[in-house]
């Protein structure tokens, strides 16, 4: 069934979030004015997008200047006596008309590219269509590119106060890392700014006291810790007030009896 | 009489006052009045004030359940609500994306102070074009022990479920 929406009310980054999360196989179509896009993940991972149907072709390989036309066909006809499952690239790599990693370093930055694009559209149409894969002749990178990488490349990009607020509505706010995120941060390039600001998470400081510390602007740490929050790194929490006599999280327990006693009727509807 | 409350909440059209419809043993004192903002664009009629219901547990003990008003302009109530609850449903309509954000605010409300046992209830699952349970787990960033239960709000059994799991829920933190 394919999950439907518009980005302007779930952002680019969050469907991104979802899709590595929830490991999706699919493919992305976007509609804004007259754009189309279209991304093609394989298990949570981004292995091809197209911003123009023709980038959807195997000509997109000579374009690029990784084959001529001779060597497309060649690879075409290797492909054609292929079983299912192969891929043209797969082909191209096996049939060394050109290397696994000259062919990732060109499609990687040209698929990286035309996703950066697209976190600059303020809205647009998106359809996942869940286990839609490519064409097998289709350019898709030898190696599928990791989704956070992405989301932070993408979220640099955002200068909009409106939608980081949206996320982080207060600089008293505090940021604390969720589980384990030096293992999810392996995927992350993060520029030394945003590791200024990394190296200051303690679960303890405001955002507005990172920013004291570090001498950048409330702007700026905020954007950046959209960025960690949007990748799944941290979490920002109200501060906790300070209590005064028995607070609302010291509430007293309920009796289990009691407990029992409703379900036990619940049940009985 | 023991009285208990259970708190329904969640964006404007997520199902609040037919989930509470659907399995409250009195006519639900629902205060609706004519949409009067953006809301009207969604529904003719919305809750600007409550939804409550209520089911006799035994003679000397009654649940009561109340629906949150779903405009932010009623964001006080949901303050007043949530004193003294046993827990909470949030109520999510899986179909429309445009509502989670909306939804996350209101679980960062009433969770983020207190210690709230509560589910979500992922409404509109008979709807075609609904996200799945486990779709809205990643969207509202939920984590992994948090229930997000399917959820028809117009079925009773449906309710009955949710409601049950929230107590299981509320049951493994209660005292002996």
């Amino acid at each position: 069934m394919a999950l439907v929406g518009n980005i302007k009310d779930f952002g680019l980054s969050d469907f991104l979030y979802l899709v590595d999360r929830g490991y999706k196989t699919g493919g992305l179509h976007l509609s804004h004015e007259q754009e189309t896009a279209l991304l093609f993940f394989d298990k949570g991972k981004l292995i091809m997008a197209a911003r123009k149907p023709e980038d959807q072709q195997a000509d997109l390989l000579v374009r690029l200047g990784l084959l001529n036309g001779d060597q497309l066909d060649q690879a075409r006809q290797s492909l054609s006596t292929q079983g299912n499952g192969a891929t043209l690239t797969q082909v191209i790599v096996d049939s060394q008309i050109a290397s696994r990693e000259q062919i990732q370093s060109v499609l990687q930055g040209f698929t990286e590219e035309s996703v950066y694009g697209l976190f600059g559209w303020p809205e647009g149409e998106f359809r996942f269509e869940q286990n839609q894969r490519p064409a097998p002749d289709a350019p898709v990178v030898p190696i599928p590119i990791s989704v956070d990488h992405l989301i932070m490349e993408g979220v640099r990009r955002i200068d909009e106060w409106g939608r980081i607020k949206d996320r982080i509505p207060s600089t008293d706010m505090i940021v604390r890392f969720l589980e384990q995120p030096d293992e999810r941060a392996k995927g992350v390039k993060l520029a030394p700014e945003e590791w200024r600001i990394f190296a200051r998470i303690n679960g303890k400081d405001t955002l507005a006291e990172i920013a004291r510390k570090t001498s950048l602007s409330e702007f700026d740490v905020c954007r950046i810790v959209y960025g960690f929050l949007t990748a799944g790194l941290v979490e920002v929490r109200k501060k906790p007030p300070v209590a005064v006599g028995r607070s609302a999280a010291d509430a007293p327990r309920v009796k289990k009896s009691l407990v029992n006693r409703i379900i036990n009727r619940i049940k009985g509807m | 009489m023991q009285t208990v409350k259970m708190v329904i909440s969640g964006a404007v059209n997520a199902g609040k006052t037919e989930f509470i419809k659907a399995i409250s043993e009195i006519e639900v004192v629902s205060t609706e009045r004519r949409a009067t903002d953006d809301t009207k664009m969604i529904k003719k009629e919305t809750t600007v004030a409550m939804d409550f219901g209520r089911i006799a547990i035994a003679d000397d003990l009654v649940l009561h359940l109340f629906g949150t008003p779903g405009q932010k302009r009623f964001d006080f109530m949901w303050e007043i609500l949530s004193e003294g609850m046993l827990g909470l449903v949030i109520l999510v309509d899986s179909t429309r994306p445009e509502t989670f954000r909306e939804t996350n605010r209101i679980i960062d409300f009433f969770v983020s102070y207190r210690d709230t046992s509560y589910v979500i209830a992922a409404n509109k699952q008979d709807r075609p074009n609904a996200w799945s349970p486990d779709e809205l787990r990643l969207a509202l960033r939920q984590p992994p022990h948090v229930k997000v239960l399917p959820c028809v709000a117009s079925d009773r059994d449906s309710v009955k479920n949710v409601l049950l799991e929230l107590l299981y829920v509320i049951q493994e933190r209660s005292e002996e």
